[in-house]
């Protein structure tokens, strides 16, 4: 056996002291339990947003771009095979309970994949500002975590979501110089988009969130979501759109844009599976899980594991 | 299924580095699999697969005594102090 610690003191001073914990380490079951439960939501994101691009595939416009959505399906998929795997190493739920529970609607996955993606305009919008936003939470989980196999298989997720990110500024600018009507399409997505990217970072971090005292979050949550704030409004407006907050002003003493008052109560309903896109997006999931079974079965060694 | 490491390693560059696990029914499989989460972008030229039950592990207490052995190391501090005290004899 690996390290233990006898009380919690001794732990969060190991952590205090930069320390990471590895995944055969005897760390207190609140730390396994709240690392898991991080890992476990993340594993469900990629998932959920690998099948969302998927569906995307034949209906992206162009070779090079469609090409680059199968790129982005396997990488989305492949992130969530390596980060499933990480937290089944923490031995609180193997991959097929958390699976069962992704699919039965029990556990939790990013507000923003229980809403629909109606046009192309929707998809640039998600690549742009949502996986933006989700490279922002990742970096600033990757800067400190306490939790070494996560740190390490970020590292590896950080650089393939800088890919999809570039993807979508490329896709935004190629919308931004087309057509009246393209332009018109991208503005009703961002219309959609904007609050739920912006929502995915959460509401302000409480003082006592164990996430930033254990070191598995190194920033508060307001401070992400303002470092996304202050990128993104400015780069759309040098674009010419619009950004949908009535309330919005810059601060010219403090340099920086202000968005006002932030409506939390949609991303609770999407925490509790009542997104406007939830109950579909969790069936679709389940039925895609049980029509390729048989690739399962012909993967396995036939213990039907 | 078994669980497998798997270790990539750069051209030219650097040791095998472990890069993460996997779950799969064989060492083909597990190959593939990896090919296809660990190495999607000239990571790395070479890869192993190593199934998790197979590594020899040392225990934490087994390696810790050579944390402790500073006569193993050498900083040459003394050393080039006296070499500089004998090279300024010399002059």
């Amino acid at each position: 056996m690996a390290r233990s610690w006898a009380t919690m003191e001794d732990f969060e001073a190991f952590l205090d002291g930069g320390g990471l914990v590895e995944a055969g380490d005897g760390m207190p079951d609140a730390y396994r339990r709240a690392v898991f439960a991080f890992i476990e939501m993340h594993a469900n994101s990629e998932l959920m947003g690998g099948l969302t691009e998927r569906d995307w595939i034949p209906k992206t416009p162009g070779l090079r771009h469609k090409m680059a959505v199968l790129a982005k399906t396997q990488d989305e998929i492949g992130h969530g095979h390596l980060l499933y795997m990480v937290a089944a190493d923490l031995g609180v739920k193997t991959r097929a309970e958390m699976l069962e529970d992704l699919f039965a609607g029990r556990s939790r996955f990013h507000n923003v994949f229980h809403y629909r993606a109606v046009t192309w305009g929707d998809q640039v919008a998600i690549a742009f500002l949502v996986d933006a936003a989700a490279l922002i939470s990742q970096q600033a989980v990757f800067k400190n975590c306490s939790y070494g196999p996560y740190k390490r298989i970020l590292r590896r997720i950080i650089a393939e979501e800088g890919f999809h990110m570039r993807l979508g500024e490329d896709r935004m600018m190629r919308i931004a110089g087309g057509t009246a009507r393209q332009r018109q399409m991208f503005q009703e997505s961002l219309d959609r988009w904007f609050w739920p990217a912006l929502q995915l970072f959460g509401p302000d971090s409480k003082p006592d969130d164990v996430l930033l005292r254990w070191n598995i979050k190194s920033e508060r949550n307001e401070v992400l979501r303002d470092r996304w704030v202050q990128k993104f409004v400015p780069m759309l407006q040098g674009y010419g759109f619009t950004i949908p907050a009535p309330d919005l002003r810059w601060e010219a003493e403090a340099r920086r844009w202000d968005v006002g008052p932030i409506d939390w109560a949609p991303l609770e309903r999407t925490l509790a599976q009542g997104g406007p896109d939830s109950a579909r997006r969790i069936g679709e999931a389940a039925d895609n899980w049980s029509r390729t079974a048989w690739v399962r079965t012909a993967l396995s060694d036939g213990s039907g594991s | 299924m078994h669980v497998y490491e798997v270790f990539v390693k750069k051209d030219g560059r650097d040791e095998f580095r472990h890069a993460g696990a996997l779950e799969a029914a064989t060492d083909e499989l597990a190959l593939v699999l990896a090919r296809e989460g660990y190495v999607r972008r000239a990571e790395g030229d070479r890869l192993w697969v190593v199934r998790r039950d197979h590594v020899v592990a040392a225990d934490d207490d087994f390696v810790a005594p050579n944390a402790d052995k500073p006569h193993r190391h050498h900083d040459g501090a003394a050393v080039a102090a006296r070499r500089k005290a004998a090279r300024q004899s010399r002059q």
